[in-house]
């Protein structure tokens, strides 16, 4: 990879404020492409605010988000992900009663070539693009490692399969980055484990990451960069061995002497 | 499901063949004819209501539009003399455009408050059709639509004719169900049922949730509106009271009944349902208890409709081999 990296997310002087409540308050933060970005914080610092205004969930109060040099703040979630910016959820979610497959050749949305009088005529041109959307869907069920599973029903599946199906949904609208919110709620060490080996997987293939989670030693082992929030600010940004020597960080999340209540 | 697929084919193929000689096998008999025709356009009616299922809308508004679509091919006819076979288009295409307006606003709502503004919607049209008396002829309604007539190259068809009539609604039903059929199984209907199955998500894969919601209701509408047309010339006579509430709600109980996840639910359950309450006619004042009794009966024992039956049947046999 070359070495002037460009910024993929830039977020300038975010807030976010939820009548009188600021949730995000002017939080600033660059990820390089290819990147691995590290969200970490006590509960309710804003970490899934952040995620749910970058991807459009919830209109930014003030401040700007620019992705690969275009500005999508307050954009429809439908238009973010076509800038190549998808998302996962701290909540399992997917389409339950579909199959596997049938997941992801939902994700595969964007590049499927949709119109809606070719496929309600099943024009040659809509049947060869079906045909393309499922190769492609198998290829990514590979890469996550569920093409065993294609037919199986979405809901029968394992916790932790059901979160790598998270992230194969994602991936089928091809992202640039992929912002994971906590990838590994709930898993055991195995699925840990694998989760790290596709993360990286991910990141090879080209596509930056911000994962939010709780799990530090995760966090620790697989960010090259991380953002620490508390309150809706940022209260420190480094590398991981920066994160665990820094004395604010260790406050938010260990409590202090500190006055403020 | 590459059997079932198979077999979902023979019944419909069974159905169509039943469909295209009834006459025949009801020796062409007046009443069962009228009979199949209120079944053909109860079939529809459901099945349009059902494409907005898909999308996990349940619309009481639908009989209102498809009063629309029965009074502007009516009114097209009465007033300026344009026949049925530009009227039932035009009419639909006014269904069509009055519900891609008020979709705007009404798609923005969700679950029980989508019903009940729909409910409000369906009413409204139908207060509107009662209140402009001059226009749609009030609580009155309109009167003389007559049929089409067919001349085609020395042969003329008067569709005054039960037996002409019940092969144009057939036909014109049968494309209204393959169009329903089709979009279902495209990559429409996948869209659709993923905004039904999580909307959050659908936006997050990059679909225009809005966008496809405003789409299905207009086109769903549509049709219904065409179904109307087709009503209108039948009955010769519409009123306000013939696209009330009850109308929409027939055709939710002949979806539940029927079942609620593919085309052939609707399908079956307007065939069955309205043909059982043909049978109960004979019971007079207590036709509309034995109707509901049929109803909740079939929801307790038969969860997931009647288009479950095929599978539940297979079951059996399954258990009977082995």
């Amino acid at each position: 990879m070359s070495n002037n990296k460009i910024n993929h997310l830039d977020i300038r002087g975010l807030t976010m404020k939820f009548g009188g409540l600021t949730a995000i308050d002017n939080v600033s933060m660059t990820v390089a492409e290819g990147e691995i970005r590290g969200l970490i914080g006590p509960n309710g610092a804003g970490k899934t605010t952040l995620f749910n205004a970058a991807s459009g969930r919830y209109r930014i109060t003030s401040g700007e988000i620019r992705f690969r040099d275009r500005v999508i703040s307050n954009l429809k979630p439908h238009d973010i992900v076509a800038h190549g910016l998808a998302r996962t959820f701290q909540h399992v979610t997917l389409f339950k009663n579909f199959s596997v497959l049938k997941n992801v050749m939902a994700g595969c949305h964007l590049h499927s070539g949709y119109s809606y009088f070719g496929s309600l005529f099943g024009t040659r041109r809509t049947r060869q693009a079906e045909a393309d959307n499922e190769s492609r869907a198998l290829d990514i069920l590979e890469f996550v490692g569920l093409s065993d599973l294609a037919k199986e029903t979405t809901a029968d599946l394992p916790h932790g399969h059901q979160r790598a199906m998270g992230i194969a949904i994602a991936l089928a609208s091809e992202p640039h980055m992929l912002l994971l919110d906590e990838p590994c709620a709930g898993m055991n060490n195995d699925e840990t484990r694998a989760m790290i080996n596709l993360i990286q997987r991910i990141r090879d293939n080209g596509t930056s990451l911000m994962l939010i989670e709780h799990d530090m030693k995760f966090v620790m082992g697989i960010c090259d960069q991380i953002t620490v929030l508390n309150f809706g600010t940022t209260i420190a940004e480094g590398t991981p061995e920066e994160i665990l020597k820094n004395p604010l960080v260790r406050d938010a999340y260990l409590g202090s002497s500190a006055d403020d209540s | 499901m590459g059997s079932g697929e198979n077999s979902t084919r023979y019944y419909w193929a069974a159905l169509i063949l039943l469909a295209l000689f009834f006459p025949v096998i009801c020796s062409f008999d007046k009443y069962l004819l009228h009979v199949a025709i209120t079944v053909i356009l109860n079939v529809s009616l459901a099945t349009s209501m059902w494409l907005i299922w898909s999308l996990g809308f349940i619309s009481f508004a639908h009989a209102g539009f498809m009063g629309i679509g029965a009074y502007g091919s009516a009114l097209l006819l009465t007033k300026l003399g344009i026949p049925m076979w530009y009227g039932m288009w035009i009419g639909a295409a006014i269904s069509g455009a009055v519900a891609l307006v008020i979709s705007v606003p009404l798609m923005r709502t969700r679950a029980v408050y989508f019903f009940m503004a729909s409910w409000a919607v369906g009413e409204v049209i139908k207060r509107n059709f009662a209140y402009f008396r001059e226009f749609f002829g009030g609580w009155n309604g309109v009167f003389d639509i007559e049929p089409p007539v067919l001349a085609l190259a020395g042969l003329e068809i008067n569709f005054a004719d039960r037996l002409s009539y019940y092969y144009l609604a057939l036909l014109i039903v049968g494309m209204i169900v393959l169009s329903i059929y089709r979009i279902n199984r495209s990559r429409t209907g996948m869209i659709y049922w993923s905004i039904h199955e999580n909307e959050l998500l659908a936006q997050h894969i990059g679909i225009n949730v809005f966008k496809h919601k405003v789409m299905c209701f207009a086109v769903a509408c549509f049709l219904a509106g065409l179904t109307g047309a087709l009503y209108a010339h039948y009955q010769t006579y519409i009123s306000p009271k013939s696209f009330d509430i009850w109308k929409s709600e027939f055709a939710l109980v002949h979806i539940i009944v029927g079942g609620l996840n593919t085309v052939g639910g609707p399908v079956i359950g307007a065939i069955a349902l309205t043909v059982a309450d043909e049978f109960l006619r004979s019971t007079g004042y207590f036709r509309v208890m034995f109707f509901g009794v049929i109803v909740i009966a079939s929801v307790v024992l038969l969860p997931g409709g009647l288009e479950t039956i095929p599978d539940r049947v297979r079951r059996v046999f399954k258990r009977f081999k082995s």
